[in-house]
């Protein structure tokens, strides 16, 4: 597996999850992104706000690896996404979690078992990761649900089930877009503060969202998100100034 | 694998059941080819009949049986009785003869072996010459004019039974990249995870190769079972327990064959699938 540049290794272990510069990106012939500059940093909630259309949910791809960057610089926990390995970009992905705002999963399969894949992916066995997953599920509020197969679930209980498994393999970086979405403002809340604990123990969040309210959840540095051209509001207030 | 057989893929698994049952129905087929043709050929070749022409009486019919059981090519020669004529003219014109109602018979029948020349009528007639004794073949092998039919009609048989087969495979592994497109859902999500190519394919490959095997087993099953009873309909005073004295190991080779063939076809159909969607997930722009 080749190895990250000495550089962009060094601005992981500096703390620096993400760093765009001026980076565009698109599909097809389309350009959607345009000289975005941004930055994640561990321990840190990002939240990008922006309207729909925006540019948010191309820029969470960007971010994940699903897409890369046409011009510019994307490294991505130390790596470059624009001219990594499939090998290293696949190992860069199992250490980012992602929430969709829309979550797939194996339908037919329980939440449970769903929850759990990235944990069989790294190539662990049900006995060493079944109390972990159940310690999650009950964390993410979804004890009840966990048997169910994901297909019974509601939109709320989707989403939670997205949280446990993005949660699972312990993430780098989480990337949540759109996670309050056709959610009630209290179950909306719930999963931004779920979300927004994970800062505790080092991991990066970045939410992209059109909800501008959410900084009253969690301490969190303020983008803006708007045709594709990103500005940053505020940085991350101090954990002591934050909102419980 | 969790799955395998349940809904949506009872279909698929009866598709690649079907295509093995076709391609092993058509590898005995061409078995059954083969051994005919091996059968016709020994028949065929390995016979004569020669008609003493002079000198007369018995002394120059056991004169004949001598010259020709030392002749290069005879395995065996001798004379024609009576009962052996009237049951081969029953057999031939399948009327009731009397061998009593015969007249003196100055035939001799020749068995020859396989490496017998092309002109065995020809070399007959010399070997008897040579002691004194005048002959016309009534009956032989002419290799230089139908020799060599059923070599060609059994290579004709064994490369199409293997074309079809081919095809068949071709139909088993392109069935099999629809299970792939079943498991979009698993790819994608695989993808999101951090999935390599070589995972997802591993992944609803190994499911495939399940999915392909048991469908060889039972279509190899089906074929068998079907190869058997136009055995013992086709073939008379043939029964269950003459079986296994009528068939070769060879004739086994399409029927154990046929399960891993169609795991590896499927397999491959699957891991192709599987790969594409991997692809198109991976890179969105």
């Amino acid at each position: 597996m080749p190895r990250p540049s000495t550089p962009d290794l060094e601005l992981y272990e500096r703390g620096v999850l993400v760093k765009l510069a001026g980076v565009d990106a698109g599909y097809g012939p389309a350009t959607v992104l345009m000289a975005v500059d941004f930055e994640a940093r561990a321990g840190e909630v990002s939240l990008i706000n922006g309207p729909a259309a925006a540019g948010k949910t191309t820029l969470t791809h960007l971010l994940r690896l699903a897409l890369h960057p046409r011009s510019g610089r994307a490294v991505i926990l130390g790596v470059d996404a624009a001219h990594a390995s499939e090998t290293l970009q696949a190992k860069v992905k199992r250490r980012i979690g992602y929430v969709a705002e829309n979550p797939t999963f194996i339908e037919h399969w329980s939440a449970f078992d769903n929850i759990s894949m990235p944990l069989r992916l790294a190539g662990r066995k049900p006995s060493q990761y079944e109390r972990d997953v159940r310690e999650l599920v009950d964390f993410v509020g979804l004890t009840d649900a966990a048997n169910l197969p994901v297909e019974q679930l509601s939109g709320a209980e989707r989403r939670r089930a997205a949280i446990a498994r993005a949660l699972a393999n312990k993430p780098h970086l989480i990337l949540a877009d759109d996670p309050t979405a056709n959610m009630s403002p209290a179950d909306g809340r719930r999963v931004v503060r779920l979300l927004a604990e994970m800062r505790r123990v080092g991991t990066g969040v970045v939410i992209a969202s059109q909800d501008e309210s959410l900084p009253e959840v969690a301490p969190m540095a303020r983008w803006r998100i708007e045709h594709g051209r990103v500005t940053q509001i505020d940085h991350a207030a101090p954990e002591e100034e934050a909102i419980e | 694998m969790k799955n395998a057989l349940a809904g949506m893929e009872r279909s698929l698994f009866w598709t690649l059941a079907f295509a093995v049952f076709a391609a092993v129905a058509a590898g005995l087929a061409a078995r059954a080819v083969d051994r005919l043709a091996v059968s016709y050929e020994a028949q065929r070749s390995g016979y004569a009949i020669a008609r003493i022409v002079a000198p007369e009486g018995q002394e120059a019919l056991s004169t004949a049986q001598t010259a020709l059981n030392a002749a290069p090519g005879v395995s065996s020669a001798a004379p024609m009785t009576a009962g052996r004529a009237a049951a081969l003219l029953r057999e031939w014109g399948g009327g009731e003869v009397q061998a009593a109602e015969l007249p003196e018979l100055r035939l001799v029948e020749i068995e020859l072996e396989p490496s017998a020349g092309d002109d065995a009528a020809g070399d007959l007639v010399a070997a008897l010459a040579q002691s004194g004794v005048t002959a016309e073949v009534l009956q032989a092998p002419d290799n230089a004019a139908g020799g060599g039919l059923s070599d060609r009609l059994k290579r004709l048989a064994a490369w199409g039974a293997a074309a079809f087969a081919l095809v068949m495979a071709l139909i088993v592994s392109l069935a099999a990249r629809s299970l792939a497109a079943r498991r979009r859902e698993m790819v994608t999500v695989l993808c999101d995870l951090g999935a390599t190519q070589g995972q997802v394919a591993g992944q609803v490959g190994q499911e495939a190769a399940l999915l392909g095997f048991y469908a060889g087993l039972v279509g190899a099953a089906l074929a068998g079972a079907v190869a058997i009873s136009i055995l013992l309909l086709a073939i008379p005073n043939a029964r269950i327990e003459t079986l296994p004295s009528m068939i070769l190991p060879l004739d086994f080779v399409p029927l154990a064959a046929a399960p891993f063939a169609s795991a590896l076809a499927a397999t491959l159909g699957a891991r192709g699938g599987a790969s594409s969607i991997h692809a198109k997930a991976a890179r969105l722009g």
